[in-house]
């Protein structure tokens, strides 16, 4: 998939990371910004809803694919990994 | 299968009527059905509704009936996707679910949707409270609070919608109290049950038994920890625990586990904080969960992930058990401050 495609992934995963956890201002969240900690807090639980819409809209499961769950880093590489996963 | 929620229709099943055609006054309920739900609820055993009503037929049921709802599911869309929601929300499994509904219908529909139910018109029902299903051996302190917690977890549930700020802020406005401390004898029983019931955040995928888990206690070479949690919605009691195996410079956690009704609320990364802070102060240099990865504890591998764990080398989704291990010699993740060890 060409450069474009993982941006336009990325758009759609501030609207689902917003989504999943209730907070509006996750819409404008940076590419590079960490998942987990202080920058977005993702837990068990926004991580799940999070995971099970990927799942839905982009049919790639990403926590049977990736034990470790470093695609979840930063939007950017969770993107990147639903691109390549879907090429 | 155990039964661990019952999903109510209320036209002419909870209640003894249809409730937009009695006038002037909703039909009272049907006796029969609010006697078996008490007497399941005592045994741990949680209710939901899913009704073509509006939502107020079930504010009305909650008050007429006396018994408390996990979750409500009014509206006119199929009776299966309101009881898939029910089990998505409540996270219990679809065959731990039981459908009570007297329109031969709508449990066809259920039934054919959601194959793993019990579906049952309200005559079965009558009967069942005396099946295997739904006769827990053990019923602890905590199961027969059950009903009431799950209530509260749905108003906590609508403050936290309407609440503007973070999850941690949310916790902290909650007064939310994690409290881990060494599992006493008398937390057994309710530590084998949670073994039992935990699979998002179960990680040996197994149960241990009273006999092990009392067996644990006394051990020199294993501790166990309980862990409680509260705000001031209400007291959930122990909802998390785990074993602990200290040897040589390790500290392994062949069982950790956490009830999903304490998902969101801090419960889980408090846990792991403080096992990495007390492994460190015990002298051990790394921290190890093994784990059976698989796709129903998602979460918890979500949680591990997000405290800085490792699944080891040579893991792969084909290799059931995977140990799941962090270093405890860098920075050490700071137990939450609405944590602390008892």
């Amino acid at each position: 998939m060409a450069g474009g495609g993982v941006t336009d992934i990325v758009a759609e995963l501030r609207e689902i990371l917003a989504e999943a956890t209730g907070r509006t201002e996750l819409a404008g969240v940076g590419e590079q910004v960490p998942l987990f900690g202080a920058g977005v807090g993702l837990d068990s639980l926004t991580g799940t809803l999070l995971l099970r819409e990927v799942h839905r809209r982009f049919g790639v499961d990403v926590a049977g694919e990736d034990l470790n769950l470093d695609a979840l880093a930063t939007l950017g590489t969770l993107a990147a990994f639903i691109a390549e996963h879907t090429a | 299968m155990m039964i661990k929620c019952v999903i109510w229709d209320l036209d002419n099943t909870m209640l003894s009527g249809v409730y937009l055609e009695s006038v002037p006054e909703p039909p009272p309920p049907d006796p029969a059905m609010v006697a078996a739900a008490a007497e399941l609820a005592g045994r741990g055993i949680i209710h939901a509704i899913a009704s073509r009503n509006p939502p107020e037929a079930a504010q009305y049921a909650e008050k007429a009936t006396g018994l408390d709802f996990a979750a409500i599911e009014c509206g006119w869309d199929r009776k299966s996707d309101a009881v898939r929601r029910i089990v998505a929300d409540l996270c219990v499994a679809p065959d731990a679910v039981a459908f009570v509904d007297d329109d031969l219908y709508e449990r066809a529909e259920v039934s054919f949707r959601v194959p793993e139910a019990l579906v049952l018109s309200p005559e079965d029902m009558a009967d069942a409270v005396g099946w295997p299903e739904f006769s827990p051996p053990v019923v602890t302190a905590e199961a027969r609070r059950r009903g009431e917690m799950y209530a509260e977890r749905r108003l906590r549930q609508e403050e936290a919608r309407a609440f503007g700020g973070s999850r941690d802020e949310f916790l902290r406005y909650c007064g939310t109290e994690v409290s881990i401390g060494v599992a006493a004898p008398a937390d057994v029983p309710r530590l084998h049950e949670l073994s039992m019931r935990t699979h998002q955040f179960n990680s040996a995928g197994r149960s241990l038994t009273e006999a092990e888990l009392s067996a644990l206690t006394s051990s020199a070479t294993h501790r166990v920890a309980a862990v409680r949690l509260r705000d001031r919605f209400g007291d959930d009691g122990l909802v998390g625990g785990c074993v602990i195996e200290a040897a040589g410079d390790g500290w392994t956690v062949p069982l950790l586990m956490m009830s999903c009704r304490a998902t969101g609320r801090g419960v889980i990364e408090a846990l792991l904080a403080w096992l990495a802070r007390s492994a460190a102060e015990a002298g051990a240099v790394t921290l190890s969960v093994p784990c059976l990865a698989g796709p129903r504890n998602v979460p918890l591998r979500l949680a591990l992930a997000g405290s800085g764990f490792r699944a080891a080398e040579g893991g792969t989704p084909d290799e059931p058990v995977v140990t799941f291990s962090r270093a405890l010699d860098g920075p050490l993740p700071e137990l939450p401050d609405w944590a602390s060890a008892a």
